[in-house]
Formats: structure tokens, sequence, C-alpha cells
């Protein structure tokens, strides 16, 4: 077998071996929570009978191997069962499927800003070195990652939406009904996610092109005379696209988390906002059905990264 | 005040199916357009609908949608009087039998006609134990449901029973007219998501904790209405989310509007506030039969130690008044009229009741509460007043309108931060809340003489004996304080400049005014 | 790393300087303030900032820098606490492993995996549903989320370490192994850890606030950073100050902890790059 194909291999089943034991986490920790749900759902109507007859109807009665398995088969269907109590009754998979384009397109968006907002900053502040221009990138930088990206969301929204009204405050057209209005109406939402994503990779690209501009290989080009544009582009860049992206992969847990309460402050439908209303309702099937799509697309994103820097960089693989 | 970009709205609009949540106005949108045929009415404040079922329904936001699917066999007109709707006519035969004459050729949204087998259908499926609706101590009255024929139907009660008229009536009590054709045999279950009623819209699509779509029901009964083709109906957890949505263009209507914003709103050209004292009890649940709230000289203390009006300033910035009970004071005839000692702020005799309490300061509680806006404050307010006056060491939990409302039924819970808007009978506030078998005495409270009280008040035909009785229940009801009063809130619509038709009622009408809105 | 060293490193003194600040602030400052975080006034709400109220006044008429303060003490102690924890299991977890290597390794970079790829906040989020609201659990799922990067860092750190000649020595001294461990290994990858210590502390403070902004976290009328500025965002047209400016104060606070992070990253060894 080829190397560059066992090592993908290798690197997908051990994706998929930490999406088993993630899964099984999440639902020991869920069943371990406080709270019976069969309690919060029937409530005052909770009797013997009602309570017996909800977990069978639910498959709570089996035992714990059983209804852990029967989850987990559920899973691979996209079969998350059904709701408790943030819209009771109501096909999890449903509730996701409708929410996961918006989660993932306000992501990716976010992650737009961020790397060409990066890209500018961080090759200017490596191409100027020391000077003004290098000190004021690395100063916004550091700004960047201090600033808790919820209170950046409110401030944009006093000065873009409620100063200048440019931008709505609030509501999200979901990409399916419109593009156009999809990158409208996310662009205040994605830009709060992007800003401290924006700095880290700026740090990380200048770091990176900083070193690579100092490197022997490039001397040698030098030397060899080629022009000092293309030396750059070919050389410099291509060596400091591995750090940087492997900077874009672990940030997605960054990135993800930030989703979370961003959706909730623009009232964007995507998963991050279902979780926080399952959570305030104690709805433990939602929680744990959105804490392993979270889960999921972490590992998803990590692993093509790792494709991307395996092909970018062949000796990785072996 | 420009409404220059509706054409384009309408379009993004258009191309947007089912799903589509507050839609956004591009800045480069241009073009300009009178009247509409959708109408988009945010649900603001609140998120959770769990049931269209009118038999199930409790949260106000259910009610909004429930009131614009369904009728009832009466309505509220615009001067709050009781006035026929499904039925043409009706009359009192007896003092204990009530005669309904039913409107002919009223379809449901399926096409099939309803006849006096559906209402009688109706009560039955509420007086039903084992359908548990949360309205059945309403109906419970009831002896009797006789159909002498198709468009006739007689409901007799074993006393009289004066709340009866209101509980007919379009409002929160459940007794939306629901098809038989389709319950006998269908679940309960599904008609909660998919209900089919009598009314202006039929729902189109409900995507839970997003958005519902209704759609004009073709063959409404009333002649012109409703006047738009489609509803959309973003829910807007975040009040102060709904003000930027309108003033953005992205909704017409509000269903409520941040009391903080009110008065700066009302300056705006670009938005109309409607606004008048509600029809709403707002107050503090104590659970009578947990510590400390067991304690009757505990609860006055409590009832003592806050001062009501500093409340409607802080937490309603100044949009409603203080409660002298929970009976509104918009229910004027039965509403206490002078506020009661104990529901004053009284620093000496909170401390004097405390001293007689065998709870003393330092005394732990947890206050639940839900939501963001000033439900949350609301908590705050009530907690830092009493742990200043009486020492005690109070602190809030904050929770979600559904599971704080779960809470108080399984009574899994020491205090709530609750109220309720929208209910038109004395009898829903006082009878429900007070009485023993109260459907909604989630306090636990109990006491054989309010009980006794408030009974003879729904056998009591006369109005104004009978509001002498409720104040007289709710006078001894406030010496063992079971729940706080605290203040009645303002109501507020919010609509764009264009929009007209919509006429608001105390009880917050909102999804039962939607049809006779016309422009937007 | 010298003190002179340090003092010249514009990046270091900087966030220093803002830190040093800070603490004082948030330790004395409420000792200064004529007002207490929860002395309400109802007759002064939304008073805009002014020489009384630097801050203004919340909805309830309580002094906004007073709470910021006495906020920022919670929130920061409970950041610490948590990073703290995280440092104590993960420190430990990661010498053991990066020094033995083997089946232990195994398992705990296996869990590291896991843990890392969960979102931190939501991994924080449904530990709160898990465990229930309030300060401690706060502060335990801070840990959960730091754990990993302890973890891993000092692991890394030791398997470059354990062959140097002085480990060598000490086990060749017959030294047992905690006391290798942390006498001998621990002492020389210090600075990335204090390194990645400053800045946790400082996503710590992120992470209160933002279970506290949604009220999954610590509970009113507690003041916490995420509380007051919850509190501000429900009146956020009327009177923006209190929720700008309680964020501005967080933001001030966290430059100064990234800074002096950056600062130790720099003095320590110039080869160190970002990374997180």
């Amino acid at each position: 077998m080829p190397s560059s194909l066992k090592y993908f291999l290798t690197r997908l089943s051990g994706s998929l071996v930490t999406m088993l034991v993630g899964t099984i986490v999440v639902f020991l920790v869920m069943k371990a929570a406080p709270g019976d749900p069969a309690l919060i759902v029937l409530g005052d109507y909770a009797t013997d009978e009602t309570v017996a007859a909800f977990n069978r109807k639910h498959g709570l009665d089996a035992p714990l191997m059983a209804q852990y398995l029967d989850w987990l088969g559920g899973l691979v269907r996209f079969d998350f069962g059904q709701s408790l109590s943030v819209s009771a009754g109501e096909n999890i998979g449903d509730l996701l499927l409708y929410r996961l384009p918006n989660t993932i397109f306000v992501g990716v968006y976010a992650i737009l800003i961020a790397v060409t907002l990066s890209l500018v900053l961080g090759t200017l502040a490596a191409l100027n070195r020391g000077t003004t221009v290098d000190t004021s990138a690395t100063s916004l930088a550091v700004l960047g990652v201090s600033m808790p990206d919820f209170w950046f969301g409110y401030m944009l929204i006093l000065g873009l939406s409620i100063g200048l009204g440019w931008f709505p405050s609030y509501g999200f057209t979901p990409p399916s009904d419109s593009l156009a209005g999809a990158f409208y109406s996310g662009f205040l939402p994605a830009l709060a996610i992007a800003a401290p994503m924006a700095a880290v990779f700026t740090r990380t690209l200048r770091t990176a092109l900083i070193e690579n501009l100092d490197r022997e290989h490039v001397m040698v080009a030098k030397a060899m005379g080629h022009s000092g544009r293309f030396r750059f582009l070919h050389h410099v860049f291509r060596n400091s696209l591995i750090p940087y992206i492997t900077v874009v992969g672990l940030q997605i847990r960054y990135l993800l988390g930030g989703v979370v309460i961003i959706e909730r402050i623009f009232g964007i439908n995507g998963v991050g906002s279902l979780m926080v209303e399952a959570a305030f309702a104690r709805d433990f099937f939602v929680v744990q059905a959105c804490a392993v799509v979270f889960l999921g697309i972490v590992l998803a994103v990590n692993y093509v990264v790792d494709l991307i820097c395996a092909m970018l960089d062949p000796r990785r693989v072996r | 005040m420009t409404r220059s970009t509706t054409i384009s709205r309408r379009s993004l609009l258009k191309s947007g199916a089912a799903a589509t949540t507050v839609a956004m106005v591009p800045f480069w949108a241009g073009a300009a357009q009178a009247s509409c045929s959708t109408l988009r009415a945010g649900i603001t404040g609140y998120n959770v609908i769990n049931t269209l079922d009118p038999g199930q329904m409790t949260l106000i936001p259910e009610a909004y949608m429930v009131w614009g699917i369904f009728n009832c066999l009466l309505k509220f007109d615009e001067e709050m009087n009781i006035v026929p709707d499904l039925a043409e006519s009706y009359e009192s035969v007896s003092p204990t039998v009530l005669r309904f004459k039913l409107r002919e050729g009223v379809k449901f949204h399926d096409g099939e006609e309803m006849t006096s087998e559906d209402v009688k259908f109706t009560f039955d499926r509420l007086r039903d134990e084992a359908f548990g609706s949360p309205h059945r101590s309403k109906f419970s009255a009831i002896t009797e449901i006789r159909t002498p024929d198709d468009y006739t139907v007689e409901i007799e009660t074993e006393e009289p029973f004066a709340p009866m008229l209101s509980y007919l009536t379009n409002t929160r009590t459940g007794s939306q007219i629901v098809p038989k054709h389709i319950l006998e045999n269908g679940s309960n279950e599904e008609f909660a998501s998919n209900p089919v009623g009598t009314g202006p819209f039929k729902l189109v699509s409900h995507e839970p904790g997003a958005s519902l779509e209704l759609a004009a029901h073709g063959d409404y009964f009333e002649e012109g209405l409703p006047k738009v083709q489609t509803v959309e109906v973003p829910l807007i957890a975040e009040e102060s989310a709904g003000v930027t949505a309108l003033l953005g263009g992205s909704i017409d209507v509000t269903s409520t509007a941040p009391f903080a914003d009110v008065p700066e709103l009302e300056e705006d050209d670009r938005v109309q506030v409607l606004k008048q004292a509600g029809t709403s009890s707002r107050f503090v649940s104590l659970n009578n039969s947990v510590a400390p709230f067991d304690d009757v000289h505990f609860r006055r203390a409590l009832s003592y130690a806050f001062d009501r009006q500093a409340m409607v300033n802080v937490v309603l910035f100044g949009e409603g008044r203080a409660a002298n009970g929970i009976i509104p004071s918009s229910i004027s005839w039965a509403a206490t009229q002078e506020t009661p000692e104990l529901v004053t702020l009284n620093q000496e005799k909170a401390l004097a009741e405390l001293e007689k309490s065998k709870y003393g300061a330092g005394t732990e509680a947890t206050v639940l509460t839900w939501g963001s806006s000033w439900w949350k404050r609301f908590a705050e307010v009530f907690v830092l007043q009493v742990n200043q006056v009486l020492g005690v060491n109070f602190t809030v939990e904050v929770s979600d309108s559904g599971t704080v409302y779960q809470r108080m039924q399984t009574g899994d819970v020491q205090a709530s931060i609750w109220g309720w808007l929208g209910l038109v009978d004395p009898d829903e506030y006082a009878y429900e809340i007070y009485h023993t078998d109260g459907a909604r005495n989630f306090e636990h409270y109990s006491n054989p003489e309010v009980d006794k009280l408030l009974e003879a008040a729904r056998r009591e035909t006369d109005l104004e004996a009978r509001g002498a009785l409720y104040r007289e229940a709710e006078a001894l009801a406030i010496e063992d304080c079971p729940v706080l009063p605290c203040f009645e809130s303002n109501v507020h619509n919010l609509l764009a400049p264009d929009v007209d038709g919509f006429v608001q009622l105390p009880y917050s009408a909102f999804g039962a005014q939607l049809a006779a809105v016309g422009n937007c | 790393m010298k003190l002179k060293h340090f003092l010249h490193n514009r990046t270091a003194l900087a966030g220093l300087t803002i830190t040093t600040l800070f603490l004082l602030a948030v330790f004395f400052g409420p000792m200064l303030s004529k007002w207490s975080s929860n002395q309400h006034d109802f007759m002064n709400a939304l008073q805009p900032p002014s020489w009384a109220h630097p801050f203004g006044t919340d909805s309830l008429g309580r002094d906004v820098i007073t709470r910021v303060l006495e906020g920022a003490r919670i929130s920061l102690l409970i950041s610490v606490s948590g990073v703290f924890a995280a440092m104590v299991f993960g420190i430990t977890a990661g010498l053991y492993s990066g020094f033995h290597g083997g089946w232990m390794d195994v398992i705990v970079m296996r869990v590291v995996d896991l843990l890392f790829a969960f979102p931190a906040f939501v991994l924080a989020l449904f530990l709160m549903v898990a465990l229930g609201y309030g300060v401690t659990n706060v502060a335990l799922a801070i840990m959960l989320v730091y754990l990993p990067i302890f973890a891993r860092i000092t692991r890394n750190m030791t398997e470059t370490v354990r062959n140097d000649a002085y480990v060598q020595a000490a086990q060749v001294m017959g030294q047992g192994t905690p006391r290798i461990l942390f006498r001998e290994i621990l002492p020389n990858i210090s600075a990335p850890i204090l390194v990645q210590a400053t800045i946790a502390v400082a996503f710590g403070i992120v992470i209160e606030s933002g279970l506290s902004f949604i009220g999954l976290g610590v509970q009113p009328p507690t003041p916490s950073l995420g509380v007051i500025m919850a509190d501000g965002q429900e009146y956020f047209r009327r009177s923006p100050w209190v929720l700008t400016l309680s964020g501005l104060s967080v933001t001030v606070a966290l430059l100064g902890l990234n800074l002096l992070g950056d600062g130790i990253r720099d003095l320590s060894d110039p080869r160190l790059k970002v990374r997180e």
C-alpha cells in the first residue's frame, strides 16, 4: 500500500475511534446528569404508569448498553430520536437538518473573513518587520484576541447597525432562501466570530513568513536569480502555509464555540442557538445530539486540514 | 419613515419558500409598493410554541397563533363586549342553560362544515380527564351538552355558572372549536402540530423555535377577511431584537415592545406604538408546601419587604402600575380597589412578621425566573429588596419559560416569578390560583373560606354581587400571602408606519387581529 | 530570564503594567468606592457616566464600576481556580506520559484528543447542563477545557528533554521518577507552560463571561463580568454604557494578560512560535 494512502487511512481510523469514544462519553455524562427526562416532560401527569410508558416509548427502560447501541445505531442514520422539551416530539434530525446549513454558512463565512484579513495583515507585517506597519498589525492582533466575541458583536451592532444603519442587528436569511441575503445578514455575526481568529492567524502567518524569509533556500533562490516576487510567493509562502493551515484547523475548536453565543445574539437559527435553548429547557436528547454534531464537525475539519498539510508537504506522511 | 425597499424584500421572500425566518433588506434595494400580500408579524419576547391544540395551550405565544387558526362561539369586540362569533346568536333559556344558534356554512380548513357536533365534541374533549387539558376545570361545571339540530347547541350546567360566557370567547380559555371528524379517530399529538380550525388562517409550516407560516383560509366565513394572503411569524426571543427588526423593515408587527425602549419609540416616526393598560397580573409565586414558604408569617414578612412602585419604575421603566391583588384592575368590577396594607412596603411590619416566623434572617431560597428580558430583572429587584430588608439570603435562578412552568406544575420549585396576561375573567385569576382545586394553584394554597367564596362567585349571575364576592375572597387570600402580587404591565404592539387595521385589546389580542390588517 | 531583560521588553512591560493595575483595581478598588456592588438606588437607575459614577449606573441604580471590579474579582477567581486545577492534572499527566511513553501515553493522548475535539465553549455548555449551573461548575468546565492543552504541551516538552544529559544524570544517581519529573524536568520546561497559563486565565474569563452572559453560569445577584454584561445587554439601546464599558474593562484586562504571555514567550525562547 502506498504510504500516503496508509497515512490517510490511519488518520481516518484515528478520527473514527475518537468519534466513537466521544459518543460513549457524551452518552454516559448525559445519563449521569441530574433530572429524569420522564419527569421533565410529564410534569404534573407523572404517575408510575405514565413514566413507565414514557420510558418504554423512548427506549429508556432497556439496559444501558442496549440504549447506547440503539442511540449509536440511530446516529449513523442521522436519527437522533425525539426532542423532549425544546420542541417536544419533534424529530431531532429534522431540527438539525434545518439548522446545520446556517451554522456551517456562518462558520465558513467567518473563516473566509479571518483568512482574508490575516493574509493581508500578516504579509504586510512580515514584509515590513519592525516598522510602524508591523507594530500596528501586531497590536491589532493582540487586541483582537482580547475582546470577548459576543461583546464585540454588540459593539458592531452599536456602530454599524444602530449607529449607521448599514446592517441588520438581528435575524438571518438562510442561504437556501437567498445567498445574497445570507451574506448580507450574516456579515456582522461572521465578523464578530472572525475577529479573534483573524488575530491569531495574523500572528501565525507573520511568524512563519519571517522565519521562512530567513531560510537558506531562499538565499539559494536569490543566488539563482529568480525574481524577488516569484521567490517570495513560491518558497516562502508555500512553506509558511503549513503552520498557517494547521492553526486554522486548530482554531475550529474556538470558532465553533464562538458560534454558540453569536448565533443567539444575532438570532441565527443554528445548531449553537439550538443547543443553548435545549440547555435552558433541559432537553437532554437535543443537547447530546448537538454535542455529537459539533464533535463530528471538528474531527472532520481536522482530518481535512491534515490531508491538505500532507499534500503540501509529503514528508509528513512518512 | 420611508419604505422604499418593499419590492425587493418581497421578492427576496418569495424565493424563500416556507423556511424563511426574519428576512433582511439588502441596502442596495430600491422601488416601492403600497399594499401587501405577506404580513410579517413577529412574536417577540418568546420563542417556545409547544402545541397549537387549543385544548392543550398554556403559553401566550401558543394562544397568539391559536386565536388566528380557530374560532370560538363568542369573542370580544373592540370595546371589550362579548359578541357572537361562530354562534350567530345566543340566549339564556334558564339560569343553568345557554342556547346557541350557530352560523351556517362555516368551513374548517379542510373544507368540512362545522356543526353542533363539533361544538359538543370540543367540550366533551376538554372535560375528558384522559385528555388532561389545563382548561378542564373551567368546563367541569357543564353537566350536559345537547345538539337538537346541526346548528343549535345547548350547554347546561348543574348550577348557574357566571364565568361561562367569558370562557366561550376566543381568548386563552381553550374553548376554540376543533373538528370532530379529524380528532375522533386521529391522534391528539398529530393535531397539536397540524391544527385544523375554522379561523381566518391555516397553518402552513412551523419551524420549532424559529418561525411559523400561515396562509389565508379561502372559505373563511367573515366576508372580506383575511385581507392578507400569507402571514410569516418569526419567533424572536429577544424583545429588543424585535425592535431592530421592525425598524430595519424586516417585520411589520411585533407582539410586545421592550419597556425600556417605549418612550424613545413613541418619538420615532418610523414606528407606530400602540399601548394600553393590559389585563395582566405579575406576581411572585411561592410554593406554600415547602420551606421556607410553608410559614404564613414568613410569607407576610416578604410581602411587606418590597416596594412595588419601585418595581414598576425599575422593571417596567414605568410601563405599568403596582398591583392591589392578582385580579387585574382593568376588570374593575371585581378587582380590589384600595391597596391592602399587606401589599405595601412596611419595613417595621416586615421585621415583626419575620420575628414571629420560624425562619429568620439568613434563610436561603432560590427564586426561579426565565428569559433574558425584564423577567430576570423582576426577580433580581425582588431578591435584592427582601435580602436587604429581611437579611435573608435569596438567590435567582434563570431558566426558560417552558421549564419554569413545568417546574411549577411539578412543584419542583421554591419560589418563581410568574404572571398571566390575557385572561379575561376574574375567575381565571382568583378561582384558578386561590382555590384549593384551582387549575393553576401551583402554590398549593388551601383556605376553605376562600374556596367557599370563590364557589359562590361562580354561581352568582349578578355582576356587582359577583364582584363583591371576588373582593371578599381576595381580601382573605391576601392575608395568607400564597402569592405576592407585584404589578400589572401595559401591553404594547409596534407597527410599521403603513400598517393599518390592527386593533389592540387589553388582553393583547395578537393573533386574533391579524386577519383585519390590510396594509403593511 | 532576568528581570532586567524583562523590563526592557516592551510587550512584557506593558502586559505586566496593565495586569498589575488590573489586579490592584480589582482587589483594592472596591474598598475605595463609596458604593457596594449590590447597593441599589431605584431613584438613580440608568444614570449615564459621571464623576460620581464613572461607568454610570445600571437598571437598579447600582454603581457599574464597583460592580465591574467586584465582578472581575469573581470572574478572575473562577478562571484562576479552573486553570490551576487544569495545570495540576494536565501537567502531571503530561509529565508521566511524556517520560514513560507506552500504553499510558497512548491513553492520555487519546483522552486529550477527545477533549480537544470538542469546541471549547460547547464543552463548557455541555458540562453546565450535565453538572448544573453555578460558580464551582463554571470553574470545573474551565478546567476541562484547559486540561488537554496543558497535558499536550507538557508531554511534548517532556519527550524532547527526557534524553537530555541532566535527566540521564539524575537517573544514574538513582533519583525516583517523581523527583526527576517535578524537580528536574518541570523547571526546565516551565516557560511555555507559564505562557499558556497566562493566556488560559484570559480565555477562562471569556468562558465564564460567555456562560454567565447567556444565563447558564454565575447567577444574579452575584456579580460576575458575564452577569453584568448580560444585564447591560437588556437595555443596550437605551443605556449602551453598561455593556460597552463593562466589556471594555474585560478587554483591557485580557489585553494585559495576553501581552504578558507574549512577553514571557519572547523572552524565554525566541524560537517558540504562536500556535494557539
